[in-house]
This record gives structure tokens, C-alpha cells and sequence, in this order.
């Protein structure tokens, strides 16, 4: 009973740790750029503060123009990864194509190179044929980089059905291409769903893609913009604007998180991401 | 490692292709290709302007002398020491405490809040805690303890240091998760005939559930140890590798050699540097991975 006792208050102490920078986060991002002196910054701000800084952060800064592309590319982009992942999937489990291990495989391993090893091809050779700096370019490049992973976890949910499903549609006279888009896909919503979740994250979050392939308004995604935000100092706006526009980027990836919690264990142990 | 086939390995193929042959396609053109590119591009001289000419290993015996790479990969180390050390022994030590409790699952709510944040806000939010006179400074101050006058970020290897914690704070949750989600998958019977036996506390986390726990730990050890060889974000974000490119990783190296310096061929070694140590540390899970869901179901504890 006491190492129970002790086991609440160790995890509940660390947590009250844990949450000091979200609660730093939110005063500091609810003090208006008056009542900021960087003197005071344990103290609490205020509701009005909080919605005086965000109309800020959209009236003053660049970061609200990212914010229609950037919601593009993350609903876009995991997509096409995953209806391109399952069909990859479908092809190596189901269909048990030829050397499919070997296909599998490659595909897997084009995620073990770091985003580094590509960046400069990327830039050049999409600054010769006219997609840097567009839309399609960074949907494609968003697609193709989270289509491995979700190759990889539709492979193990794939696995883990019965082969008589197959057999019993094909037996029912079903042709593979109504396989996959009736019973399949139907049957791994779940699958599908972690994997859409996890991919739109990353996508959202991403800065380093993003920082080198864009550069107009209309193609650049929030990160590098509330990045910028920080290089501007003097002439840029105010800790407390700052702050706030962090607060007002991390809300959608927060709310996709509390909303699909249930979610998540089921796709960790799929996935072991 | 294979599947026994109920049903003819052929009989499916020209139709197996459709499905396969367009993400194949995909990721060699958009991920293979520009590796291969790259690889060429660190024996070259380039500059982004004309084309690039050949220059053997100059790059890489300029990146040997150049003391800036020294640091870089002396800090990415430090990255990946520490990555080991806080995110994932912590990470357990949350799971393990956890594990059984009533309330366990909000008892972790607040490791897993800041994992909703992006490394450039994480990066935002720790320079606002970090900078001279920021909120720690004046924390330290308030409760009369020394350190109220360091300046956490101008220093190193300091600010490799409170990066580390600050990449910490935002990846502890989902390591939690995962040795969560092993602890869930240990059978019951041998811990409870443990306990029967007498064992308790650290004798039975050292010698019942360690052992038991490894896939987990394998995934989560090699997942550290190749996103800590990647990290960019959070130190482009807080101190974009400086002052004068102290606090640089291998990363941000590359970023600055390629697209701030325009030595491509420079860069390109860099990048390759980085990928071949990464790929080596990626052996480490990725076949613990790929042996997941590869023969049907019982593979987790296979080799515990």
C-alpha cells in the first residue's frame, strides 16, 4: 500500500513538472505586450491578454496565412500515403506477389535515410522542372516520405487477417480490385485511421522539408513561419505574440491527439512507432 | 520468416503489380534516386549555380579538418548519450510506475501534452524559459539558488545540454506508451509466481520484467538512437546551432554547409556522414520490426 501511495506521488509530482512549461506557455501567452515586462513571467495572464495576443498573431503576423496550405498538405498527403501503403500492403500479404519480402523491403528501408540525404536533389531538381515552391511538389514529396511507415503498419494489420477471407471472396467471384476496396479496406478502418493520424501530425509539424522547399505565401506551411517569427527580433513582434502563435499552431495537432487517444495504443502496438 | 501459402504465389500477379508497382515506383524515383544524387554530389565541387565538377574526396578530407564538424558529430553523440539516458529511462521508469495503477492513463496525460507540439514550438517555448533572465533564470533567483546568472544557451557543451532536456520534455510520453503497451503484453503467470516466490520491487523489475520487456526496449532504444542522430527542429528553432556554430548537430551541419554556405558538395558529405551512421543504427530495430506480423501472430516474444 505504501509503495502505491508512493508510486501516485512520484508520477503525480513529475507530472505537476511536466505541465510547468504548458503553464508558462499559456501565462506568458495571456499577458498583453504592455503588461510584459520580462520581470514577472510566473505570473498568471489573463483571458482578454490571450485573445488580445491571438487577434495579434492573426492581424500582425504571417503565421494565419500558413495555416489553409499547412491544413492542405496534412489532410492531402497522409492520405495518398495510405491509400498508395494499403495497396502495397495488399499486393506483398494478400496477393503474395512475387519476391514481395524483397519489394516490401526496399520500400521499408527508404525510410531509414535521414531527410538530409535527399534535400539537395530535391531543391535542384525540382527548381529545373517548375515544382519548387508549388503545392503538388510538397504533396507529393509529404506523400512519398510517410508512405513507407504506412506500408509498413497496414503490413502487420494485413498479416494478422485470415487468408479464408481472401479465399471466400474469391470463391464469391469478386475480382481483386473489389477485394481490396470492399472487404480489405473496410475491415483495417482503425489501421487506416492511426496511420492517417500519425502522418497528418508529422506533416503539420514538419519544418525542415517545408523551410527549404517553399517560400511564398501560398506554398509555405506554419513551421518555418512561426520559426521566423523569432528571427525578427526588434522589429518583430513581442515574446507575448510569440508565444501565442506557438499556442495557436500546436491547437489542431492537440485536439486530433484528445480526440483519437483511443486510438493510439491500438496503433503503437501496431506499429511500434 | 515466411508464410505458408493456402492459396498459388501466381495466380495473382499481373494484378498484385497494380497495387504495388505504384508506391514502388514512387518511393525509388522520390527517395532512392536523390540518395544516389547525393552520393555523387559529395565528390563534386558545387555551388547550386552550373553544374558540378568532380573533386574525388575533397569534401571529405575537408570535412575531417574542418573543426565546426568535429563539434557537430562530438555534439550529435552527446544528442544520442542523452536521448538514451533522459527520454527512454525515464520514459520506462513512468511506464513501470504506472503500470496497474488506478488512473494510470491520466496519470501520463502530462508526458504526452507536449508531444501535441511541434519542435519549432517546443524550441520557442524552452527559449523562452532558457534566455538570459527567462523564466528559469528568474525561478533560480526567486528561490535563492545559484545558477540565476548562466546563460543556458550561450554556452557549451550547456546548450546541447538543456536542448536535450528540452527534446526530453516533448519525447518522454510516447516512450512511456510504448513500454506501456510491452508491459501489457508480458504474460501474468511468471510475474505472479515471482511474487509468490517473494520477489518484489527491483529484484522483480531486474530480473522478471526487464528481461521480459526487451522487444519494447529494443524498438525504443533504436528509435532514440536514430531521431537524436536527426535532431534539426528544436536546435534550428533555439539556437539555429550557435553562438558560431557550437551547438550544431550533424543536422543542422548539413543545412548550414548546403543552404547558407551554397558548398553543396560539402553538404552532400555531411548528409552521407549522418545517413551511414544512421542506417547502421537503424539494423538495430528494423529487424525487430519486420519480424513483427511477419509469420503469423506470435512473434513479440519470440526472442525475450
Amino acid at each position: 500500500m505504501v509503495s502505491k501511495v508512493l508510486r501516485y506521488g512520484i508520477l503525480g509530482i513529475m507530472g505537476l513538472i511536466w505541465l510547468l512549461p504548458i503553464y508558462l506557455l499559456l501565462a506568458n501567452a495571456g499577458k498583453s505586450t504592455a503588461d510584459y515586462s520580462g520581470d514577472a513571467l510566473w505570473t498568471p495572464g489573463s483571458v482578454t491578454g490571450l485573445v488580445d495576443n491571438v487577434v495579434a498573431v492573426f492581424q500582425t503576423t504571417d503565421v494565419p496565412s500558413g495555416l489553409g496550405i499547412t491544413f492542405v498538405y496534412a489532410i492531402v498527403a497522409p492520405i495518398i500515403a495510405v491509400a498508395l501503403g494499403a495497396g502495397i500492403a495488399f499486393a506483398v500479404i494478400v496477393l503474395k506477389v512475387k519476391h514481395g519480402f524483397f519489394w516490401f523491403f526496399v520500400i521499408f528501408c527508404g525510410t531509414v535515410f535521414p531527410l538530409q540525404m535527399m534535400l539537395i536533389p530535391w531543391f535542384s531538381v525540382y527548381a529545373k522542372i517548375g515544382l519548387f515552391d508549388t503545392v503538388p511538389g510538397m504533396i507529393i514529396i509529404y506523400s512519398v516520405v510517410a508512405l513507407p511507415f504506412s506500408a509498413f503498419v497496414m503490413r502487420n494489420f494485413f498479416a494478422g487477417i485470415a487468408p479464408s477471407v481472401f479465399e471466400a471472396a474469391v470463391v464469391d467471384g469478386a475480382g481483386t480490385w473489389r477485394i481490396f476496396t470492399r472487404i480489405f479496406l473496410p475491415m483495417s478502418t482503425s489501421a487506416l485511421v492511426v496511420v492517417f493520424i500519425l502522418q497528418a501530425t508529422w506533416v503539420w509539424n514538419d519544418f525542415l522539408i517545408s523551410l527549404i522547399l517553399t517560400q511564398s505565401p501560398s506554398t509555405r506551411p506554419v513551421m518555418p513561419l512561426l520559426n521566423a517569427l523569432q528571427s525578427v527580433e526588434g522589429g518583430g513582434p513581442g515574446y507575448t505574440v510569440i508565444l501565442t502563435a506557438a499556442l495557436v499552431v500546436s491547437i489542431p495537432t492537440a485536439l486530433l491527439f484528445g480526440f483519437t487517444q483511443r486510438f493510439f495504443q491500438r496503433g503503437l502496438s501496431l506499429g511500434q512507432y | 520468416m515466411t508464410t505458408t501459402t493456402s492459396h498459388k504465389a501466381t495466380s495473382y500477379q499481373r494484378s498484385a503489380w497494380a497495387f504495388l508497382g505504384p508506391g514502388a515506383a514512387v518511393v525509388v524515383l522520390v527517395l532512392y534516386l536523390p540518395v544516389l544524387y547525393t552520393v555523387y554530389l559529395s565528390f563534386t565541387t558545387y555551388s547550386g549555380l552550373g553544374s558540378p565538377v568532380f573533386a574525388g574526396v575533397a569534401n571529405y578530407v575537408a570535412l575531417v579538418q574542418d573543426p565546426v564538424f568535429v563539434t557537430s558529430l562530438v555534439n550529435t553523440l552527446i544528442w544520442v548519450a542523452g536521448s538514451l539516458l533522459i527520454p527512454v529511462g525515464i520514459g520506462l521508469v513512468v511506464a513501470y510506475l504506472s503500470f496497474g495503477l488506478k488512473g494510470a492513463a491520466w496519470l501520463r496525460v502530462p508526458f504526452l501534452i507536449p508531444y501535441a507540439l511541434s519542435g519549432v514550438a517546443v524550441g520557442i517555448v524552452f527559449g523562452f524559459v532558457l534566455q538570459n533572465g527567462g523564466a528559469l533564470s528568474q525561478a533560480l533567483a526567486f528561490l535563492h539558488l545559484p545558477g540565476s546568472e548562466t546563460r543556458w544557451l550561450q554556452e557549451a557543451p550547456l546548450n546541447t545540454v538543456v536542448m536535450i532536456l528540452a527534446a526530453s520534455w516533448q519525447g518522454i510520453g510516447v516512450n512511456a506508451l510504448l513500454f506501456t503497451v510491452g508491459l501489457q503484453s508480458i504474460p501474468k503467470e511468471p510475474l505472479e509466481a515471482a511474487r509468490v516466490d517473494g520477489a518484489s520491487g527491483w529484484r522483480l523489475f531486474r530480473f522478471m520484467v526487464w528481461p521480459l520487456l526487451r522487444p519494447s526496449t529494443t524498438i525504443v532504444v533504436g528509435l532514440s538512437i536514430v531521431n537524436s542522430l536527426k535532431t534539426f527542429d528544436i536546435v534550428q528553432a533555439m539556437t539555429q546551432g550557435g553562438p558560431n556554430r557550437v551547438s550544431e548537430t550533424l543536422g543542422v551541419s548539413m543545412y548550414r554547409d548546403t543552404f547558407s554556405n551554397s558548398d553543396y558538395g560539402l553538404g552532400s558529405a555531411v548528409a552521407i556522414f549522418l545517413s551511414i551512421i544512421t542506417v547502421a543504427a537503424s539494423v538495430i530495430y528494423v529487424r525487430r520490426q519486420l519480424a513483427i506480423g511477419d509469420s503469423s501472430g506470435d512473434t513479440a516474444s519470440k526472442d525475450a
